[in-house]
Parts: structure tokens; sequence; C-alpha cells
């Protein structure tokens, strides 16, 4: 299956984005562990045309020279699903965006680079209320929101929301920031790929009428 | 006396409520087990007894041990005197406190490389050989028997030796052993420190305190005064004007989420890091590390990061599915040896029971040290102290704390008063809060409110605490935060580390002192203090608990979160 995006992540910021992707014609797939998406029902977001795996997960990726071709997930392993653009938005730790163990810290799905500290003892402070440094620990990304890999962006990866270094959700104004976060990836997106959708003629705010969408 | 006359007074007692002047017969230093089992054994003899903690009972060595109920295996080659105190106690303990000790049996097991490094199973031979002589009942078993009998223990064991280890609770133990006491009339003050000796030429006339919280002083005296206060003993025997080498090492210990192991694992070799891994209540726990440490240190134990990755490795050892297991929090406590030579480790310093009477040992009259032992010999170490107390003030009772069960152990005939009041109460009932309490409280269970729908409300879902329970604990005990009361119901300790419980239970605590303003003030210490315990292992899910914990308590349980039934509700 073909997508103009697939996102990753259906929390605050990857429905935010997809969202506004889909506002904009797009072809989107979100992919979410988990067994809810933030603040909508499936039923609006597939009728809005989106497509939802619901309870699934990235099984596996295929990159190649910096770009990410295509994926599987848990529950459809045979079949993988490519995309011109895709989506990091799994989320911290809670989420599973970032995993540690004793010794590492690493993005799970595409060995993105981390902002971190290798000294575990500063990464919390005794103090429950002050802040705490692991909160701020996460995947960097380029000028163009892309995400690095050893220094180098994706060509076609980006990120939004908490898995973002220096975006902690803990913070008052987190829901701002990780709203602004996916609206200048999707923007960023939207931007640099055409509109292949046949009926989107207009900057139509509610567009729910591109009916290509569902396969 | 009538039985009902009797609860009234014992209910009065326990609340504090009985006025007893400031004279007394002895005084006891230290609120951890050893002073809670002198007091309640001063207390058996018709003693009148006042018990000074500075903190909170159980907040030393007491509570921050394994929990082991040791058979003496341990020590059964190098040590047999303290093996044969350890079965001896072991036996007396599954007795008269029932209620706070669990009997999982325990394996002693023999790896691959223990061979290689000199303690193979000849020597496992010589283990049989001592545990036998020291009366511990030690039997080898064949490898593939011990993985049927603790399916998580290590399967490339080359030999076990089955053992009549145990689990004890030594929070339980400790409030019951205070309990006890209260009820036999002895005055328990906590979070009262003692700032001087009253003293007269080369008498110790008796303390005078502070309280820690309101700074009131206040003078207490007694012809006798123990110092019961484990490793910061050493302090108090100074301020009496005397010197204990005191030795203090740390032992540090990791708790891991769930029981991995339902019988004791320990390694068949010489004592070394690591190689007990105890289960109690819902989780298990490894240890321990030993190190001395500086005085000055005793008062804010941490655990460092080569500690947890010593004891995770001499873990996964023993129970090879330690490894993915998740971390609960790490902890440490200082055990207070009496030092006897230069070892830096503390290792081979005798765990042995040390009793001084600083008349005799320094020409000061009236003081008592009790001290080095371990968890597991409290209660003979009470005994030693109190035949000491009884023998300065010439009085000839004999103990009886080897046969008289503790409060909430009642089995038998002292039992049957209760046990009507507690099936109806708690055992006909389907809840498991209450059967949760039951465990906890033993025979006293039947006194915790149940009545109205608000008391059998569950505050914290880990450990299964009631509003009730808590109540209760707050009307019989001195509690002022949730750490004290922790340590009468477990509240907060469970895989949530009290994330869903912490802003609940404040609120239940601050109601239930008449203080509800405070309920913020509650939640941030016991935050704080659940919060420095995962920090020694913030990797992995206790990570993702971290983050959540972190949210939830900095903005607010997350919508997503709110709409989950409350399966408590009907």
């Amino acid at each position: 299956m073909n997508f103009d995006v697939i996102i990753i992540g259906g929390g605050l910021a990857g429905m935010k984005a997809a969202d506004i992707l889909i506002s904009k014609g797009r072809k989107v797939a979100v992919i979410t562990e988990g067994h809810s998406i933030h603040n909508v029902s499936y039923k609006d977001f597939q009728n809005a045309g989106g497509t939802l795996l619901m309870g699934d997960s990235v099984a596996s990726a295929d990159v190649k020279d910096g770009k990410v071709l295509s994926i599987t997930t848990a529950n459809i392993s045979d079949i993988p699903f490519t995309a011109d653009n895709f989506i990091l938005a799994t989320g911290k730790y809670f989420g599973g965006g970032i995993k540690a163990d004793m010794n590492h810290i690493w993005e799970p799905l595409f060995g993105c680079d981390i902002e971190s500290d290798e000294d575990r003892n500063t990464w919390f402070d005794w103090d429950f209320d002050k802040k705490q440094r692991f909160l701020d620990f996460g995947v960097k990304v380029d000028d163009k929101g892309r995400v690095l890999s050893k220094g180098t962006p994706f060509e076609n990866l980006y990120a939004c929301g908490e898995i973002l270094a220096g975006l902690s959700g803990v913070d008052e104004d987190a829901d701002k920031k990780i709203e602004a976060s996916a609206e200048r990836v999707a923007d960023i997106i939207a931007d640099n790929t055409s509109d292949n959708t046949s009926n989107n003629t207009s900057d139509n705010t509610s567009d729910n009428t591109n009916n290509n969408t569902t396969k | 006396m009538t039985g009902n006359t009797k609860r009234k007074l014992s209910i009065l007692n326990l609340m504090g409520q009985t006025n007893k002047g400031n004279e007394f017969d002895v005084i006891i230093v230290g609120g951890g087990i050893t002073g809670a089992g002198t007091a309640r054994d001063c207390a058996l003899r018709g003693l009148n007894v006042l018990l000074i903690e500075r903190h909170d009972i159980a907040t030393g060595a007491t509570g921050r041990n394994h929990g082991l109920l040791h058979s003496g295996a341990r020590y059964a080659v190098k040590d047999s005197e303290s093996a044969e105190e350890c079965i001896k106690e072991n036996t007396i303990l599954r007795k008269i406190a029932s209620n706070c000790v669990e009997d999982t049996q325990g394996l002693f097991i023999t790896l691959p490389e223990d061979a290689d490094s000199g303690y193979g199973l000849d020597y496992q031979k010589t283990f049989i050989e001592a545990c036998i002589k020291a009366g511990i009942n030690a039997e080898a078993i064949d490898p593939k028997d011990a993985i049927r009998m603790e399916p998580s223990v290590n399967p490339r064991l080359i030999g076990a030796v089955k053992v009549p280890d145990g689990s004890v609770d030594p929070f339980r133990l400790c409030a019951a052993n205070i309990t006890d006491a209260k009820l036999h009339g002895a005055k328990v003050l906590v979070y009262t420190e003692v700032t001087e000796f009253i003293k007269e030429n080369d008498t110790i006339l008796g303390v005078k305190v502070r309280d820690s919280k309101t700074g009131e002083t206040a003078e207490y005296r007694a012809p006798v005064t123990v110092n019961a206060a484990g490793i910061w003993g050493h302090n108090i025997a100074e301020m009496a004007g005397v010197h204990v080498g005191m030795y203090p090492a740390k032992g540090a210990l990791l708790v891991f989420g769930h029981r991995v192991n339902n019988v004791v694992i320990n390694r068949c070799r010489k004592s070394a890091d690591g190689d007990i891994l105890v289960p109690g209540d819902t989780v298990c726990v490894i240890g321990t590390t030993s190190t001395k440490v500086p005085f000055e240190e005793c008062d804010n134990m941490y655990v460092t990061r080569d500690e947890v990755e010593l004891l995770l490795r001499e873990g996964c050892a023993l129970a090879p599915s330690l490894a993915t297991t998740r971390i609960l929090r790490a902890y440490a406590g200082v055990r207070p040896l009496v030092a006897s030579d230069d070892d830096p480790t503390g290792r081979s310093i005798s765990r042995g029971i040390v009793c001084l009477d600083h008349e005799t040992r320094d020409g000061l009259k009236g003081f008592i040290t009790i001290t080095g032992g371990k968890l597991m010999t409290y209660r003979l170490m009470s005994e030693i102290a109190t035949d000491a107390v009884c023998k300065k003030l010439n009085i000839a009772k004999k103990c009886q704390t080897a046969t008289t069960p503790i409060i909430g152990s009642e089995t038998g005939e002292a039992r049957k008063d209760t046990l009507e009041k507690t099936i109806k109460k708690i055992w006909s009932l389907p809840t498991i809060g209450q059967k949760a309490a039951a465990g906890r409280f033993g025979t006293r269970a039947a006194d915790i409110p149940y009545e109205s729908e608000e008391d059998r409300r569950v505050i914290c879902e880990c450990e299964q605490v009631t509003l009730g329970e808590i109540k209760y604990a707050v009307k019989t005990n001195a509690i002022t935060s949730l750490e004290d009361l922790r340590r009468r119901t477990r509240i907060g300790m469970g895989t949530c580390q009290g994330t869903f419980c912490i802003y609940k239970a404040a609120a239940a605590l601050a109601e239930a002192l008449g203080t509800p303003e405070k309920a913020d003030i509650i939640a941030k210490d016991y935050l704080n203090e659940r919060w420095k315990g995962m920090t020694s292992v913030g990797w992995g899910d206790t990570l993702r608990e971290m983050e959540f914990m972190q949210r939830v308590y900095k903005r607010g349980i997350p919508d997503s979160y709110k709409n989950i039934p409350d399966p408590t509700k009907k």
C-alpha cells in the first residue's frame, strides 16, 4: 500500500500532523500502539479520509541511502507500506519512542541520533519538583525538521512531539509546543510535496471530500 | 477484668492517652527492631517502659534489609555460633510472629563457576555437615528437583541444598512489637530526639529530649537506659561519655516489580555481594553489598551505579530472568557491626550479638548498649538486653518472648476471641483490600473499620490499602507522614511506586490527621522519597514510570486515563 505520509504514533502530535495533512489533501496513515487516538474518534478520522492501524506497531523498516522506503507492521507483516514521507511521533519513554537500558539510550525504529548525557548522575534531580534533565532528551532534527542519524538527516523522515530533544510533556505549555512542532512538520511536508488528489482545488479548511484516499 | 474493659484500655494505650509522668523503670533509645523487641520484653516482665525514637519506627537498618528469615545456613561454615542462634530464632519466630513470617523454604545453589573457584560439590559437603552440626536441617537435592521446586532458579546449577529459610516482613514485625509493648503499658515517643543524658557523677539518670516536630523539650528519668539505636548507637554512646567502636557497613539492595521466585535462593559459597534473592510480599529483593561508610553518611543512604550493576549481575546468576524484570527501586541500610579488626569490608566481622554493661566496662552506671546481631536475632538480643536491665533493677522475672505470640500472631485458644469477628468482617467477603489488611495486621484486622462504603474504598491499588485501614493506622499509631503510614500498611510500595495513589493517600491522611490543608506537603514529601529510590535504577520500564509520575504530578492525570472505569465501583 502506498501513502503520501505515514505517521507513527497517534497521540497529540501525530494526530495534529495527520489532521493538517489530510486537510491539505494528503493520503495519510496513522499507526498507533494504543487503543485510542488523541481527541478524535476513529470513525471521524476514517470519514475524513485517514487510514488507521490501531493497536499496531512498526515491525521493520526498509531504509536505503538515508531514505525510508517502506515499513511493515506487527499485524500486517506480509505487505510493506510505502510512503513519500514518514513522521515519527512516538513520544518519549512512556510512549516507547525512546528506550533506555542500564548503559544505552536509543530510538528503536530507525536508530536516530539521541541528544542525551552519558553521565547518568545528571539525568535526575532528587527533588521531584525540580527540572529533570532526562525529560529533555530526544531525537535531533535539522532545520527542516528531518531526523538525524549519525549526524546526517534522513531524506524523508520527520519527527514531532515529545520524541524531540528539548520538548518535555511535563512542561506546563507542553501541549502548545507539541502542536506547534506537529504543525511545523506538516507544513514542511505539505510545502515540499505536490497535492496529488484530483478534487482538491482550494485551501478548504474542512476538507472532508477527498474520498480518493480510501483505498 | 472483662474482655471488653481490657480492650478499651488497650485502645487507650495504643492511642498514647495513658499518662505516666516522667519517671520510668527503663528508657530505651531507638525504635528499630531491637529497641521495639526490648521494649516489649521489658513491658512483658512488668517494667514501666519508655521508648524514644528520633524518627519513626523501623527507619534505619530494620526497614532496609532483605527481610530474610535466615535458616542460619549462610553462617554455618564460618560462624557456627551465629548459625545456631539463627536456626533457634527461626524456629521461635515462626511460632511467636507467624503473621510476620512466610515459610518460603530456601535453596543454596552451586554453579559451574563456583566449582572453578573452590566452592564446588566438595564445599557443598562441608556446608551440609556444618549446617547439620548447627542444627539446621540441610538436605542436598537433585538439581532437577531444585528447578521443579523453584522454576526461576539458574538452570545451569550443578548442586542444590534445601534449607528452612523464609521471609519476614520487618516493618510488620517492628510495628507488632511496638504495639504489643504499648498494650503492655509501654510509652512510645516517636519523632523525639535524645539531646543530652542526665548524668550525675558516674551514673546516667535519664535523658533530655526534644520533640523534632514541635521543638518542645522534656526530661525523663529511669535507673537504666538502654542504647538500642543501631549504627546511631555509636553517637548515643559518645553522648553518654563512653566509646563503642562501631563499624558502619552499608548494604545496598534492589527491589524487583514482582516475585520472580517463591523460594529464597542463595549461593553455596563463601558469603559475597548480591548472593541472596528473597521473595517478600508482592516483590523480590536481591542483596546485599557490604562497604564501610563514614558515620556522616548513615543518615542519607544512596545506591551507586556500581552497586546496582553488581547486584544485577550477581542476581542474574541466581535467577536469570531478573535481567528482564523491572527494578522498582534501590535502597540501602547500615549494619551496626562492632569493629574488632581492620577488615575494610566488614564481611569477616562477626554478626554476633554485643551487649555492653557500661558499668563493668567503663564505670558508667545505669547504661547498657545492645548492638551487633541482626534482624533474625532481634528477639534474643532483646532478651539479653532485658536480662541485663532486670539484673540492674534486681528483678527476677523470666523472659516470655520465646513462647508468647506477638499481638496479631495469636493462634489457637488466644485467637478464639477475635476469630468470629474476623471471619464475619474479612474472610466472608470477596474484597482483596480487607484480606490484604488481615495479612498486615493479623488478628488485629478485625478492629479495622469497614462498615461504610467509604471505608472500604481502595486508596492504594498495588498494595490494596483501604481508607478504613489508613484511618485505623492513624488512630493506633503516631503517624505524621505517608512514609510513616507506608511502614504500617505498605502504601505506595507497589509497582506504581505511588503514581496512582499518593494524591489520594495524601488527602486521606491529611483528613484523618485533622489537617486537610497539609495534603500538598504530605504528598510532596512522599513523592520525593519514592522518587529518590527510583533514580538509581532509572532505565527500562522504571524510566517509563518516572516520566509518567512526573507528568501526573506536574500536570495532572492525562485525559485518556480518566475514562477508565473504576473496577472497585459497582
